[in-house]
């Protein structure tokens, strides 16, 4: 079975949430199987996901029955949806039971064929969609925005990138982590399959950080493993967590994005001195989540770096002309070598036919540093991408966003933590940064709308982004 | 500007509301704004505008405009005058 659920200890718990659940190995297979005679094989499912039992229950059971999940946010904004509805046309839509309501107008007259765990699977009576034997799993390559440009994956990519995530960290079907993260994040969902692949029980919550509710699961429920966004460590800086008493949290991942300087000391000096482990890692959604880890006795050394390939990868640089750089201390762009990588992109229906067009490489678009020791230390990005709080954000999409919706030329630049839009509109810049923050769900600090005269544009008409600052 | 305003303007700065939102239903749950991201820059902003520092349970709790004012008063702030 799918991470070899059918293996582990049948009576065990896999999956709590915050709604009661508790969903045991044995569960799952039973639930697989009802799914596999209910749901036609090959066929194309939207997924909206809440961190519930339910939620990765519906997960699972596609992966094992050889349906073809998109995992969406649950609170995803409903025009994104129809878009993407529009765009892919699924055959079946999965969401909360009381979800429902807010999609009426998608489903329409769908039927309901499947009811459980607070989840409804709906038939959309579409034409099957033509797709790829090694098709499995589609994520959006920008959670917030939605972006309509999804990445392909393989059972093979999850399984095995599951399988050495959990080798490099050590789980063991003792573990029992907290998995705030979204599922619909590529590492949120790696928290997920990383444990169950060696049965452990995985805690799944939607409190978020700052929420007493949110302490009390990890306290009631004895947590030994989080895993968070720079954000998330932000809280906890915030919250001073350090002086909390969490005797059974042994582990604290990051990833999703660099921290501070300052605050990857603070939590790498934190952990070695009170017998925990700090362990930063890094990937991509191209590369099923996980590709870097540093070892956590290096942490407090090696301040920032994102350290070394996980096993069956391989990392390195390359230089301006795409060619590989041999020498050990080295800059260049960060590439990757390892069956995570995923199959490629998605822009249309059609595209689920392709096959393997990354062919085990991927080149990230991120300036790396190697070390002497072959440590790599993440310095900038190349491409128009920046994370806001851990979520990777399309700048070229936001842009597109603002000028489809609110016919406002403009411009999106930024770095980690803080998107910059100007806009050649001086009277709109409230409304536009009220727009953008409820339309990503992001609280309104992390950008700043400015007004610019005319934009910057080079003859051939491209926009000059090197003459704006950030 | 007493406490009381200060207090009041705390709130209306990070929220972008008027003071007549500010009343007893002004909390964590009926807020969608009030995120995780708005309750940082929101207990970040009153630690330095009274210059204390939250304990933790304090900051978790901080759930709501009236009780707030509760909690503030246990560091010290006076909202009588």
């Amino acid at each position: 079975m799918f991470l070899a659920i059918d293996k582990h200890k049948k009576e065990k718990i896999a999956l709590m949430d915050d709604h009661k659940n508790r969903v045991t190995y044995q569960d799952i297979c039973v639930f697989c199987n009802v799914y596999g005679k209910t749901i036609k094989r090959r066929s194309l499912l939207f997924l909206l996901c809440r961190n519930t039992a339910g939620a990765v229950l519906n997960y699972l059971a596609c992966l094992e029955n050889d349906i073809v999940p998109l995992l969406l946010n649950a609170s995803i904004d409903e025009e994104l949806l129809e878009e993407l509805c529009q765009k892919y046309d699924p055959e079946y839509l999965c969401m909360p039971t009381d979800a429902t309501d807010m999609c009426k107008a998608l489903t329409g007259d769908g039927k309901v064929v499947l009811e459980e765990y607070g989840y409804r699977v709906i038939w959309m009576d579409t034409d099957a969609c033509p797709m790829h034997d090694k098709l499995a799993l589609l994520m959006s390559t920008s959670g917030s925005t939605g972006s309509s440009k999804l990445v392909r994956y393989s059972k093979e990519n999850l399984e095995v990138n599951a399988g050495n995530v959990a080798k490099v960290f050590g789980w063991t079907e003792s573990e029992k982590p907290v998995c705030d993260l979204p599922m619909n994040y590529t590492m949120g969902l790696n928290v997920i399959n990383s444990h169950l692949v060696v049965g452990a029980t995985v805690v799944l919550t939607d409190y978020n950080l700052m929420s007493p509710d949110y302490w009390n699961v990890v306290k009631q429920e004895q947590c030994t493993n989080f895993t968070g966004v720079p954000f998330s460590y932000s809280i906890l800086t915030k919250l001073r967590v350090d002086r909390m008493e969490l005797p059974y949290l042994k582990t604290l991942a990051e990833g999703g994005g660099s921290l501070s300087e300052n605050e990857f000391k603070m939590w790498a000096e934190y952990a070695s001195r009170n017998g925990k482990r700090f362990f930063a890692t890094f990937g991509t959604t191209e590369t099923s989540a996980r590709m870097a880890y540093l070892p956590p006795d290096l942490a407090v050394h090696k301040t920032g770096s994102i350290g070394i390939a996980i096993p069956q990868g391989e990392m390195f640089l390359l230089d301006e002309d795409g060619k590989e750089i041999r020498e050990a201390q080295a800059q260049g762009e960060l590439g990757y070598r390892g069956p995570n990588v995923t199959l490629g992109y998605a822009v249309c229906r059609e595209d689920f036919k392709l096959g393997d067009v990354f062919g085990g490489e991927y080149h990230t678009g991120d300036i790396a540093r190697r070390d002497q020791d072959g440590c790599y230390y993440i310095v900038g990005r190349k491409s128009r991408f920046i994370k806001l709080l851990g979520m990777r954000i399309s700048l070229d999409e936001c842009e597109r966003l603002i000028r489809d919706k609110l016919q406002v030329e403009n411009i999106c630049m930024g770095k980690d933590e803080k998107m910059v839009i100007y806009i050649t509109l001086a009277h709109r810049c409230d409304e536009v940064s009220d727009f953008i923050s409820k339309k990503l769900k992001l609280y309104r600090s992390v950008f700043e709308v400015r007004y610019i005269r005319e934009i910057p544009r080079s003859e051939s008409g491209k926009i000059l982004y090197q003459q704006l600052e950030i | 500007m007493n406490n009381t305003e200060k207090y009041t303007q705390v709130f209306m700065t990070v929220f972008q509301v008027h003071k007549e939102a500010l009343d007893e239903s002004f909390t964590f749950a009926n807020i969608e704004m009030w995120d995780s991201l708005a309750h940082m820059t929101l207990i970040t902003k009153l630690e330095e505008t009274f210059g204390i520092m939250f304990d933790t349970e304090d900051i978790l709790n901080y759930g709501s405009f009236f009780n707030g004012m509760k909690i503030l008063e246990k560091y010290g702030v006076d909202f009588s005058i």
